[in-house]
């Protein structure tokens, strides 16, 4: 920071010296800066004459405390939290990418894309684990290599649509665009693990054509591409003349039976499928076929075709129907004022009866009133339209004539009919606007329920009567019973410890794991037994604790959780152990549960309790004991036999 | 509800999600003994009630709060959420209809044509994605609408968005897209 302005005088001419650190205003002389951080390189003599400069090579990753412990030790103490998890991911990508057999420069970009996802605050609330192999996975796509998510879910036991969604996440986050996998770079891998012996290669190119046929006859999309390589590739195998069974393809490729039973299908759907071996070899079919769920589309439309067509048809002859049915009725009321008096008197008596089923008009109107109401409507009007045309048919056969001349006809219905009932027409749908605008009316300002539409009567339907409750309630308690004590015993526990003043509130506990009383024979064993499933601290190392009592009894067991936990690490501040991913990142202290020859058997808490302060007390003051945090006790021990031996010596 | 633009297309509305609140204590044991048409899920804390006329399933908490699913559409829900409350008015409750809202609305949509799905996703990349081995179907996230949609080869596309109105807006928006990708015929 460059002092630009006096305070004293205001001046502007300011004289920095770098070599004293000063700032002086040369117009009054006041000093205004000492001891200005300087930054030059300074030498220092060395042994022999030489000169070196002074200062040390910083990370720029890390914050603030340097190494201590010299140069080389790059498992240091007291970093940052941020940089112990970069470390963390790096040793577990290292350690999952050895296993999958990928090259340095992946691991490196994997790496990359570990830093980038930290940054974002991505590895926040997902399991390591999952974030890990998602950069993986990442890193094998772009790269192009044959690695499904398969694999990796296979490695880790974890469910692939979980690694799926980790995954998308990243790559959407990242903005990192994985190119498609393509189903014929897997072809060589499959190949290679079915043993095709010398013709490999034959099989992997045949299997590769018919990989390309299918694309072009669109069976590709949106299919698992190990299900079309493993269908290629069985097809090819016996072009071949080798034998491999369906069940031999599922094994290497990991597809259902079926699933490949229906590509195979798919395919001999195909054109392709009728040619010869030689003729495939040779000739490429110009035509491309449709996708076969297009296909099976397709002929569902062709049958919703059909029925639309034979409504059609249907409709077309009742239209018919009703029309001839209009004619009968002019004819009628022509012949029968009658008729005509009937209808009058129906419609004067109650708008809601009496209109035969053909005139819609009036009808449509109807349908605003309630369902119930409408059916009664229709069966009265068939019944009515059913006895006028019996009647017309026996006394006025003529009319039939008059159904060849529709055309003169209608004119006069309407004219007859025209005054009737619009009329009453008119009337309804006014009440049946009405009826739809109250519905639209909203009431959420109030909260109160607008009960416009509701049927009232129809709802009780959904409540029972008495009779049925208590059979109801009858049957839930029997079928709670076992509940229902529970309850009443946790309120008398309840009720009693208040009483007592001794009521405590209960947090309902995360996990809690049942655990066998320890039978061991010396205090030595009942320690180590405990403190294995209590886990009291991760930074006391086990090993030395045992040692202590045993003295070198246990190198089997210092032995198994230097394998187990080889490339793991530890963080200092990770205390629950990760079940799942035992390869990973074991804590010492699960050592001897993870090793199935263990003798130790799970041991009961409580009981134990008093053993477990000593040794906590004993671990505070026993300095040999503490492991430093971020270490493997595994690799300690292998790296560092000496500091275990002598540390346990000075106690 | 049909979208205009050159092709009329229908899209179907399956389902339409919507809450409410009854702004009052429900005793779901009560609510599990008197009605015909309830599960009691005590492990969960809820009760689902269905009901016939729209054909709807409410979820229903002791706190009031009530998710109803299954309608087939806006007005469908709030009559049917109407109804609802009724009910539970009829046990007894004090309810009232309050903060009545949409939430989610589910339609399916049919392309007369097949798509490419690789194209497809290699033209939208960010927003596009398709994981072959995940799900068949392309996904498409369209952020200002909050629609997601997922586009199948065989040409239809579920959209689920948090209203109608947004639906429709989001299948226009991706009709142009997924014309470019479709399978020209041979």
């Amino acid at each position: 920071m460059s002092p630009r302005v006096c305070k004293n005088c205001g001046g502007t001419d300011i004289d920095i010296d770098q070599a004293r650190g000063d700032a002086v205003c040369t117009s009054c002389g006041s000093v205004l800066e000492d001891n200005i951080i300087v930054s030059e390189v300074q030498f220092v003599e060395n042994s022999g004459g030489g000169s070196s400069a002074v200062g040390q090579f910083v990370s720029s990753e890390s914050s603030g405390k340097a190494p201590s412990l010299g140069a080389g030790f790059h498992n240091s103490l007291g970093k940052e939290s941020r940089a112990q998890t970069l470390q963390n991911g790096k040793r577990q990508i290292h350690h999952l990418g050895n296993q999958l057999q990928l090259n340095q420069h992946c691991l490196d970009t994997a790496f990359n894309f570990f830093k980038m996802a930290v940054s974002k605050h991505l590895t926040r609330g997902r399991k390591m684990t999952h974030v890990i192999a998602a950069c993986l996975y990442l890193v094998c796509r772009t790269e192009g290599t044959p690695h499904m998510l398969l694999d990796l879910s296979d490695l880790l036991q974890v469910n692939v649509y979980v690694l799926g969604k980790t995954f998308l996440l990243l790559a959407r986050e990242l903005c990192i665009n994985a190119p498609a996998i393509d189903p014929c770079l897997y072809i060589p891998r499959f190949a290679h693990m079915l043993e095709f012996g010398d013709k490999n290669h034959e099989v992997s190119m045949t299997a590769l054509r018919l990989l390309q046929r299918m694309k072009r006859d669109w069976m590709h999309t949106g299919r698992r591409p190990s299900g079309l390589c493993g269908a290629a590739l069985l097809v090819a195998a016996r072009m071949h003349d080798f034998r491999r069974t369906v069940k031999e393809i599922i094994r290497v490729v990991k597809v259902c039976e079926s699933t490949l039973r229906k590509r195979l299908n798919e395919f001999e759907d195909t054109p392709t499928s009728q040619l010869t071996v030689e003729q495939f070899m040779k000739v490429d079919l110009e035509e491309e076929c449709d996708p076969p769920s297009f296909t099976a589309g397709l002929r569902k439309i062709k049958i919703q075709q059909i029925e639309q067509e034979l409504t059609k048809k249907i409709q077309d002859v009742e239209d018919e129907i009703a029309s001839y049915q209009d004619e009968i009725e002019t004819e009628l009321e022509n012949s029968r004022p009658k008729l005509k008096g009937m209808y009058a008197s129906l419609l004067k008596d109650g708008i809601q009866w009496g209109e035969p089923a053909p005139r819609s008009s009036l009808t449509s109107g109807i349908h605003g009133e309630s369902e119930a109401e409408d059916e009664e409507l229709t069966v009265a009007s068939n019944h009515l339209s059913k006895d006028l045309y019996n009647k017309m048919q026996q006394k006025n056969p003529e009319s039939v004539d008059g159904q060849c001349q529709p055309a003169s006809k209608t004119p006069s219905l309407t004219s007859l009919l025209g005054p009737l009932p619009t009329a009453a027409s008119l009337g309804l749908t006014e009440s049946i606007k009405e009826c739809i605008e109250d519905k639209k009316e909203k009431n959420g300002e109030n909260g109160e329920l607008d009960l416009n539409g509701i049927d009232d009567s129809e709802i009780e339907r959904y409540l029972l009567n008495e009779s049925e409750i208590k059979i109801k309630t009858e049957l839930w308690m029997k079928e709670n019973a076992d509940y229902l004590k529970e309850q009443k015993e946790k309120e008398e526990r309840i009720a009693k410890e208040k009483e007592l003043g001794i009521y405590k509130e209960h947090k309902p506990k995360k996990s809690s794991k049942k655990r066998e009383p320890i039978r061991a024979s010396t205090a030595g064993e009942a320690i180590e037994k405990m403190l294995e499933q209590k886990k009291i601290s991760s930074k006391i190392n086990y090993d030395v604790l045992r040692d202590l009592n045993k003295g070198g009894g246990t190198p089997n067991h210092e032995q198994d959780g230097i394998i187990h936990s080889g490339s793991a690490k530890k963080s200092a501040t990770r205390r629950r152990s990760t079940n799942n991913n035992r390869d990973i990142s074991t804590p010492v202290s699960n050592m001897g549960k993870s090793h199935p020859g263990g003798a130790q058997s799970r041991a009961d808490a409580p009981p134990h309790q008093e053993e477990s302060d000593e040794v906590a007390r004993a671990s505070d003051q026993d300095a040999s004991l503490v492991r430093y945090p971020g270490h493997a006790g595994g690799t300690m021990s292998l790296g560092w036999p000496g500091n275990a031996l002598g540390f346990s010596r000075k106690s | 509800m049909e979208s205009d633009n050159d092709v009329a297309l229908d899209i179907i509305i399956t389902n339409v999600v919507c809450v409410f609140r009854t702004r009052c204590h429900l005793n779901l044991r009560k609510i599990a003994l008197e009605g015909t048409n309830v599960i009691y899920k005590r492990d969960v804390g809820k009760v689902l009630m269905k009901l016939r006329k729209p054909r709807i399933t409410a979820s229903i908490w002791s706190s009031g709060k009530v998710i109803c699913t299954g309608a087939t559409s806006e007005e469908e829900a709030k009559l049917g959420a109407r109804r609802l409350a009724r009910s539970l008015q009829k046990l007894g409750f004090k309810v009232k209809f309050t903060d009545f809202k949409v939430v989610n609305v589910l339609a399916v949509c049919t392309m007369p044509f097949e798509i490419r799905l690789p194209e497809f996703t290699k033209s939208n990349r960010p927003l596009a994605s398709y994981e072959p081995e995940l799900h068949p179907a392309a996904s498409y996230r369209i952020k200002n609408l909050k629609a997601t949609l997922q586009v199948f080869s065989t040409g239809s596309i579920t959209v689920t968005a948090p209203s109608v109105q947004f639906v429709a807006t989001a299948v226009e928006q991706i009709y142009p897209l997924v014309f470019e990708s479709r399978k020209t015929a041979r």
